[in-house]
């Protein structure tokens, strides 16, 4: 199963791109980051990868 | 080399003390599990180390361990969000490991002798990949691998009805960047996740060799309240004695006491060691403190018997009562209810708390 992350700019901490998919807009984990990591930051063709299988990334 | 540290999870086994923080903090011995694996890492000179981190308790772990430097290593943290399994965390630190082998370290896992055995081993030979096994009574819950005499892996089966060995899988994994490409091919499991076990089984069935390395000592897994207990006596049965506080000459230690910074031992006060004692402690007369008990940093044991327990701290243990295989959360108090009307027990219990009275 295809996995990809992002690197925070900032502070170098690595988010999975399913954490970007599910929460789209949020705050770097990193402490103390204050980096804004977004969803569209992943390629289009990632994004889509995402959105079309997202019940593949998500335990209920 | 680099180390990957995986400290995702709920920590659903072991409520309600990981109500209130993630189960890789939880103490044995005093100190938090996670540390024993980033301590086994460096002395097997590894020193770049990824954390996994889920959606639970990351905030605590990163202010723990903070950059690493206080560890004598580099730490970068990876967030993998929902628990998608073991491949799916191996996955996520692609980037972080690039070229390089590495060691995926389960974070609530602790071994006697460490890694480096293993890892020098693996540097030695041309293998995609090493696991850890030790000899299990109860094969059948476990993942279980099959060996040839040289110890290179040949099947890897979950929980098997017939197991062909009593070689269990056990929480460190030596890979090559080959595991990507596995896992890559994978595809969640009944339960939703990608599965180690299936990545490596592919990783042999596609003809790379899979090293193994049968751990001496101990190992334990520390999921549940009773693995805290049964580690925490491991861990302290190696204990040294040693005294940075102030004991009391009438107060009674025998065994191996390990009293910490600010600790005061009063007169009257009987300690039967393997135990440790945090910093700023205070052990009162009349208590009794047995083997392989410890209690954490700024707590007051003033009355009761207790043993075979763990005292996460900034407990105040009062009673005049006997505490047997216990385990107590950070500001847990067990007072009297001596004089009180109507006699009885006052319990303030939380969520999933196990009490026998």
């Amino acid at each position: 199963m295809r996995v990809e992350t992002h690197t925070c700019p900032n502070c170098g901490t690595v988010v999975a791109a399913n954490v970007l998919e599910r929460d789209r807009r949020l705050r770097c984990p990193g402490l103390d980051c204050g980096e804004i990591l977004d969803f569209t930051d992943l390629s289009e063709e990632v994004r889509e990868h995402y959105e079309t299988n997202r019940d593949r990334y998500r335990i209920d | 080399m680099k180390g990957l540290v995986l400290a995702g999870g709920t920590g659903s086994r072991l409520r309600p003390i990981t109500h209130t923080g993630p189960k890789q903090l939880v103490p044995v011995a005093n100190k938090p599990v996670i540390q024993y694996g980033i301590e086994d890492l460096r002395e097997a000179g590894i020193t770049e180390i990824g954390i996994i981190l889920g959606d639970k308790g990351r905030e605590e772990i990163q202010s723990f361990l903070g950059d690493g430097s206080g560890f004598g290593v580099d730490i970068t943290y990876i967030i993998q969000g929902e628990p998608l399994g073991l491949a799916h965390a191996a996955a996520c630190a692609r980037d972080f490991v690039g070229d390089d082998d590495f060691v995926m370290y389960l974070g609530d896992n602790i071994f006697k002798r460490g890694l480096t055995e293993m890892v020098e081993r693996y540097e030695t030979g041309e293998y995609a990949a090493s696991i850890a096994l030790q000899h299990v009574d109860t094969p059948r819950q476990f993942g279980i691998a099959n060996v040839d005499d040289e110890g290179t892996v040949t099947e890897l089966i979950e929980k098997p009805d017939e197991p062909p060995t009593d070689l269990a899988l056990v929480g460190v994994y030596l890979f090559s960047p080959a595991i990507f490409d596995a896992i890559d091919e994978l595809e969640p499991s009944w339960r939703g996740e990608l599965e180690i076990t299936d990545a490596i089984q592919s990783l042999i069935e596609d003809g790379h060799a899979i090293d193994s390395h049968v751990v001496d000592g101990w190992w334990k897994d520390t999921g549940k309240p009773e693995d805290i207990i049964g580690a925490n006596r491991l861990v302290l049965e190696d204990i040294e004695a040693t005294n940075d506080g102030e004991v009391h000459p009438d107060a009674d230690l025998t065994g191996r006491v390990d009293v910490g910074a600010g600790t005061t031992i009063e007169s009257g006060a009987v300690i039967r060691g393997p135990v440790r004692l945090g910093e700023n402690v205070t052990v009162g007369p009349d208590s009794y403190i047995g083997p392989y008990t410890a209690i954490g940093d700024d707590s007051t044991v003033a009355g009761p018997h207790i043993e075979n327990s763990v005292v996460v701290g900034k407990s105040e243990l009062t009673a005049d009562t006997r505490l047997v295989d216990c385990l107590l959360g950070r500001g847990a108090n067990i007072t009297s209810a001596d004089g009180l009307l109507p006699e009885g027990n006052r319990l303030v219990v939380g969520e999933n708390s196990n009490l026998k009275l």
